[in-house]
């Protein structure tokens, strides 16, 4: 509903990406804090907030054979796109100047910067080894001991790696950015702000 | 400090009569368990949830000839024990003052990690309970002054309840004695490698706990030692490190500029 706004909007991510995207979100929050109960004696109080220590044990699995399915929803939708290209190399050799704000020299982007593709990198590469770890570590009894004793080490390692790569996106997509959260929420932006974060998306989406 | 106390056990004078099993069982008000006859002088094949307590028979060929070997089976109560390193619960496994581990119902969760760290594959997950079960030393007998109920049941002093520093001695004699005997590879098996263990065995072939179905050099895995030492450090400097950065930029660089009505 446009309701009294009448500036001009682009669609930016459609109705099947916000959904996939969200349930792509709550499913990694809650494995995330669930299984962060487990990381440590001093978290474990998030497991009491879970529903104790034996609900986490049975559900985080769950949680996270759900994360799985939605991401492989994104990845369908989002892996050609996701490709890096010439510039989006050019983008990661002066990444620091873009996280101070100095664009000038910073080379344009397509519809995902370089840096939210190696976000979806890095959370795929991260989940396949959460997934089948997880799937080890959720049947201990049907399991090799080699295995087991590969899957203890590699789940948190995963872990590590997909919960530092997702402070950076929640911090920047909330936080660092205008506009990037109603784009993932409400689904548009305004032109100008596609012509100053996606340059090159919006010459294609304007060029139409 | 109490004394930390142990478990000796001089596999020379096991005769495989199994009361240490049927003790074990009565003491610890343990369901019944079908006894499976599989051509061997071994009740169970295997410890379970429920049975914690497994005199293992191995028959092996020694240039001698033939040679039984009975070994009882239970939770070592390890110095440092790899189930309670590799435990996400606190206070599901407790290692007591006087060294007795103790798993506590209430408190496991069932995720089966014990089951990995334990370098002896000796805690058991029940299917029904959804919780891990292993010998407790009989810490509620040995918490009044009793002796654990396997040592109390054992007609042939085979098994003998003490302080560990008193077994340890009277094990390394027993050894010595063997070596007199004749017996040149006779030793006492304490899994140094797991900073001690709290049952010790005397065993006529010491170099060779194979095949007593004791492993050779018990050890905590080197993934569960890497997963709870370095990877907790780097993960939570990752965690707290993140947050903190993203504090510190946005206090100091702040957000990109609005572009709200291009």
């Amino acid at each position: 509903m446009r309701g009294t706004d009448l500036k001009p909007r682009i669609e930016r991510f459609n109705a099947a990406e916000r959904v996939a995207h969200w349930m792509v979100a709550i499913c990694f929050l809650y494995s995330a804090f669930s299984g962060l109960s487990l990381w440590s004696h001093r978290f474990y109080w998030m497991a009491a907030v879970l529903g104790g220590g034996e609900t986490v044990r049975a559900w985080h699995p769950i949680g996270g054979a759900m994360f799985a399915a939605a991401l492989g929803v994104l990845f369908v939708k989002w892996a050609r796109q996701m490709v890096l290209d010439r510039d989006d190399l050019a983008w990661l050799a002066v990444g620091h100047r873009y996280a101070m704000h100095e664009e000038e020299g910073v080379p344009e982007s397509g519809r995902f910067n370089a840096g939210q593709k190696v976000l979806f990198w890095v959370q795929t590469a991260g989940a396949l080894m959460l997934l089948v770890s997880g799937v080890v570590l959720w049947f201990p009894q049907a399991m090799p001991r080699a295995l087991r004793l590969a899957a203890v080490f590699v789940h948190p390692l995963a872990a590590v790696v997909s919960l530092g790569a997702i402070i950076v996106h929640i911090y920047m997509s909330t936080l660092v950015v205008p506009g990037a959260l109603r784009a993932m929420t409400k689904g548009w932006v305004r032109p100008g702000w596609a012509k100053a974060h996606h340059g090159k998306w919006y010459r294609e989406v304007a060029g139409k | 400090m109490k004394q930390t106390v142990a478990k000796l056990i001089d596999t020379t004078l096991c005769i495989g009569c199994k009361a240490c099993e049927v003790a074990c069982q009565e003491w610890n008000d343990q369901e019944f368990s079908q006894g499976v006859f599989h051509n061997s002088y071994q009740t169970m094949p295997d410890l379970a949830a429920h049975f914690w307590n497994l005199i293992k028979f191995h028959e092996v060929e020694k240039p001698a000839g033939p040679v039984w070997l009975m070994a009882k089976y239970q939770c070592m109560h390890c110095a440092d024990a790899g189930c309670l390193r590799a435990c996400p619960a606190p206070g599901a496994i407790i290692q007591r003052e006087n060294g007795i581990i103790d798993f506590v119902e209430e408190n496991c969760i069932g995720c089966g990690y014990c089951i990995t760290g334990c370098p002896f594959d000796v805690p058991r997950l029940s299917p029904r309970t959804n919780k891990v079960y292993k010998c407790s030393l009989c810490s509620d007998r040995v918490a009044v002054g009793l002796s654990p109920a396997c040592i109390k049941a054992c007609p042939t002093s085979c098994l003998t309840f003490g302080s560990r520093a008193d077994l340890k001695f009277l094990a390394e004699k027993r050894a010595e004695e063997l070596r007199a005997e004749g017996f040149s590879a006779a030793g006492v098996y304490d899994g140094p490698g797991v900073g001690g263990t709290n049952v010790l065995y005397v065993l006529k072939y010491a170099d060779e706990p194979e095949l007593y179905g004791l492993p050779k050099d018990p050890k905590i895995p080197w993934t569960v030692r890497l997963w709870k030492g370095p990877l907790k450090w780097v993960g939570n400097t990752i965690f707290f490190g993140g947050i903190l950065a993203a504090i510190v930029h946005y206090l100091k660089v702040g957000p990109k500029e609005a572009h709200e009505d291009d």
